[in-house]
């Protein structure tokens, strides 16, 4: 039987998740990495990266190398044109048209893009699953996770990702609802939850109530446009203006520099987490940022996080005292300062124990697992978290659907005609919470077909609009008087229609063979830096001294040092050959060291000591 | 039930068999029931038609039902049940979002009982003639601070005035508070014992009343606040 997987598409990193043997698992390397950076490259002669190697391109051939597409997701390209000088890579479209990404000579819709980062999630799962002797390995379907306050355009083009990618989308779910799930496995006790999901690019935060496994979303809100990424660039400013430059102001070759400040501020970032100062070192450029520079720096992005705390709180009927427990999800909640903001809004210590990584994905597993199996320990109840209106005389919005509705949820709407024996009626669909139809978001428009012929105001054409439990919308019509089906013609304003969909997936095929010598390489260079990490993860071990000194034959650390050399040497490459054969050399010459640590640590763990402390 | 329930029957679309209205699977074959005819939010949520709602129960069944026919449970169910599940869904969460809140629960009870707080053009534009005396001092004193403002008056100025010229107001939405809470009671004993429809219609009269007098005042403190803000 295929198998099913759930899969957190971020904005800086995607993983993949399954359940097994009744418990949720994420995917890892042999390093013990789960995170697939999303990003993607393109390289001259057409072939696809995706993940860690597309993450060293971003340094040397930035112009055919995308990150943070999520960004782009859903929005068209007035939207985003602002952000593009920052960005390494081409952003182009036309006004009212869909974002598209120039790498090299190609042009890819944001939904591509993130079409590829799926497929290789996919393919890893498949590769795993194979391992495990499963006969069929095939991944057919995925749950595939959204930010809780994506629209509808930014969650079809997530669900239009999943079909080009070759898989179907068993259902869209929100990050911290998914969250909530994994969080509520353990301890399935009753209560009210606040997620609080700051990632790369995204925030959410969502307001929910347990009982008897019912996971019941009551109020959600967010940005869509806020996150880790955001403290990136303010870090990237400020370097950039100490230098006396802007990005504004360098050329398209100055571009990789830009990136090689960012990989920098993102390394002080972390490093910033744990330690109340960090180097930043950029060529001849060097200076200290202590935490509290940093916490000065970026406190008005934090502070942008709160305002939607509040007014989901508002929404609920709740005040922050009322909440039972706060859980921490998405990267950027490592940042203690962030921690510290959310604790005294709310009151109490957040929930951080849970890897905020990987809790997302773990909870679209669990998600896919129930949809697949008919399990029924646990139901999630979302929202939609934006209301639904269409736009009337006057462009302002009549709401057919409140924000924070039990999702699916329906509404319906009467329409007639203005002229006699009008046949065809338009309608406008935005989503959003302003009066204006110009201040809110743009969906689709809807054309009506086929009303009867009659005078003018006679026809009562009732639209019924639907939200999914995906939170994603249709809608029928139908003509009361004479009952009369109407068929809708969806113009979506941005996004794409089913046949380019179609389209894109063929096409996705056709590059499917390059991709695939590249994949090959990839995969050895990936199984190589596996083995590099573990090996010199068990060389740092304080008890490899030990080890050598006890256990070791003479020369044996020695082979050790030339297959690591050896195989470092050839990791940067084309040579799928040689990193094969140096990443075997390396993987026989550690093989006894590898024995030795594991049975310290099982020795150790008999003892009653904990394995983490021994490593 | 059966002599009451015999005239309104649901068909099910898999067997053919006729079921209860307020019921939502087959009792023949126990499909899930296409969203056909329906009972009303109260009935749907197995919840009497009062006012004065235990909200616990109220959440109960509503987890309850959502259990029994989400559409997590019929992804791999033919095309036909995913659909009535995706329907009875939907129905079930207008239901209870409806019912929650006190106001949107008073409002549906009007529309089920015949007596739409929103239909026939009332409501909104004319002013009750409870409200007169309030409504004429509140426009000549917006009338005082817009030319107060006009001529450059400082915020300190017309500000307390707008202040001032709240608070009646609000001490009217106070009293209807009230005065719906004791028609609900009023309603609910009704309902209890059975009354007919002669003993029911005035106190639905005077709930609708209130409400058309509710949403005046709602929209005259909303006025209020705009003139404040801006």
């Amino acid at each position: 039987m295929s198998r099913v997987v759930g899969i957190d598409l971020g904005t800086t990193n995607s993983l993949v998740a399954f359940v097994e043997d009744g418990r949720p698992v994420v995917l890892r390397d042999r390093g013990g990495d789960a995170l697939v950076p999303s990003i993607v490259s393109i390289a001259a002669d057409g072939t696809t990266v995706v993940g860690r190697e597309a993450q060293r391109r971003l340094l040397t051939d930035p112009q055919r190398t995308v990150y943070s597409v999520k960004r782009f997701m859903g929005k068209g390209f007035e939207d985003v044109s602002g952000e593009a000088a920052m960005l390494p890579f081409r952003v182009a479209g036309e006004a009212g048209g869909v974002v598209r990404i120039g790498l090299g000579e190609r042009e890819l819709t944001p939904p591509e893009v993130s079409a590829l980062i799926l497929r290789e999630l996919k393919h890893r799962a498949e590769a795993h699953f194979a391992a495990l002797g499963d006969i069929d390995p095939e991944v057919s379907g995925a749950v595939i996770t959204v930010p809780a306050y994506f629209n509808d355009a930014q969650r079809t083009a997530t669900r239009d990702a999943g079909r080009i990618a070759g898989l179907e989308v068993l259902r869209i779910i929100n990050e911290p609802t998914a969250a909530s799930l994994a969080y509520g496995l353990d301890k399935r006790k009753a209560g009210l939850i606040a997620v609080y999901d700051f990632g790369g690019g995204t925030f959410d935060i969502s307001i929910l109530r347990v009982e008897d496994g019912v996971f019941q979303v009551l109020a959600t809100n967010g940005d869509t446009h806020l996150g880790g990424d955001d403290i990136d660039m303010l870090l990237v400013q400020q370097v950039l203006a100490e230098l006396q430059t802007t990005a504004g102001a360098l050329g398209s070759d100055e571009r990789a520099f830009v990136q090689t400040v960012r990989k920098a501020v993102i390394a002080a970032k972390w490093d910033l987490s744990a330690a109340d100062a960090a180097e930043l070192r950029i060529g001849d450029y060097h200076r200290q940022v202590t935490r509290r520079e940093f916490e000065a720096m970026i406190a008005p992005v934090i502070e942008r996080t709160l305002a939607p705390c509040r007014a989901a709180l508002a929404d609920a009927g709740l005040d922050p005292s009322q909440i039972d427990e706060v859980v921490m999800v998405g990267g950027s909640t490592r940042i203690p300062a962030v921690r510290q903001r959310v604790a005294e809004l709310f009151g109490r210590t957040p929930h951080t124990e849970l890897n905020p990584d990987e809790v997302v994905a773990l909870g679209a597993a669990v998600q896919a697992d129930i949809l697949v199996t008919g399990n029924r320990d646990m139901l999630l109840l979302d929202v939609t978290p934006l209301s639904l209106g269409i736009e009337t005389m006057g462009g302002v919005v009549t709401k057919i659907i409140l924000r924070n509705s039990t999702i699916p949820a329906s509404g319906s709407e009467m329409f007639t005609t203005g002229v006699d024996n009008q046949t065809a009626v338009d309608i406008h669909v935005v989503q959003g919470e302003r009066e204006l139809v110009d201040d809110n978001r743009s969906l689709a428009r809807f054309k009506l077909r086929g009303i009867p012929p009659m005078p003018a105001g006679l026809p009562r054409v009732q639209v019924q609009f639907q939200i999914d439990a995906n939170g994603i919308l249709s809608a029928t019509a139908s003509e009361l008087r004479t009952q009369v089906a109407q068929t809708i013609e969806v113009k979506p304003s941005y996004g794409l229609t089913d046949d380019q969909v179609e389209q894109m997936l063929l096409d996705s095929f056709e590059h499917a063979e390059t991709d695939f010598a590249a994949r090959l390489l990839i995969d050895a260079r990936n199984e190589a830096e596996s083995v590099i990490t573990a090996t010199e993860k068990s060389m740092r071990a304080p008890e490899f001294a030990d080890i050598v000194a006890t256990e070791f034959a003479p020369g044996e650390q020695k082979r050790i040092d030339q297959a690591l050399a050896g195989l470092k040497h050839v990791l940067a490459s084309d040579d799928k050959a040689a990193i094969e054969q140096w990443t075997h050399a390396l993987n026989d010459a550690t093989r006894h060291l590898a024995e030795q640590m594991m049975n310290r640590s099982v020795r150790a763990a008999l003892a009653g000591r904990n394995v983490d402390d021994v490593r | 039930m059966s002599s009451e329930t015999t005239h309104t029957l649901q068909v099910c679309r898999s067997c053919g068999g006729g079921a209860p209205l307020d019921v939502h699977f087959c009792p023949q074959c126990t499909k899930i029931l296409t969203l056909g005819r329906h009972g009303d939010f109260f009935s749907y949520l197995g919840l009497p038609r009062k006012l004065a709602l235990d909200t616990a129960q109220l959440e109960q069944n509503f987890r309850t039902l959502s259990r029994q026919f989400h559409p997590d449970y019929f992804y791999n169910a033919t095309p036909a049940e995913r659909r009535a599940s995706l329907e009875r869904s939907s129905y079930l969460n207008d239901a209870y979002r409806t019912l929650r809140q006190p106001t949107s629960r008073i409002e549906y009870l009007l529309t089920v009982e015949g007596m739409p707080v929103g239909g026939d053009g009332a409501g909104g534009t004319q002013v009750p003639a409870s409200l007169l005396e309030e409504v004429f001092a509140l426009n000549e004193e917006l009338d005082e601070v817009r030319e107060m403002r006009g001529g450059g008056a400082a915020a300190e100025q017309w500000k307390p005035r707008l202040e001032r010229a709240r608070r009646p107001i609000e001490a009217r939405r106070d009293a209807h508070a009230a005065e719906l809470q004791a028609l609900s009671a009023e309603w609910d004993a009704l309902v209890e014992r059975g009354a007919g429809p002669d003993d029911r219609r005035p106190v639905l009269a005077a709930l609708r009343e209130r409400m058309l007098e509710r949403n005046y005042i709602n929209n005259l403190l909303a006025g209020i606040e705009r003139e404040l803000a801006g």
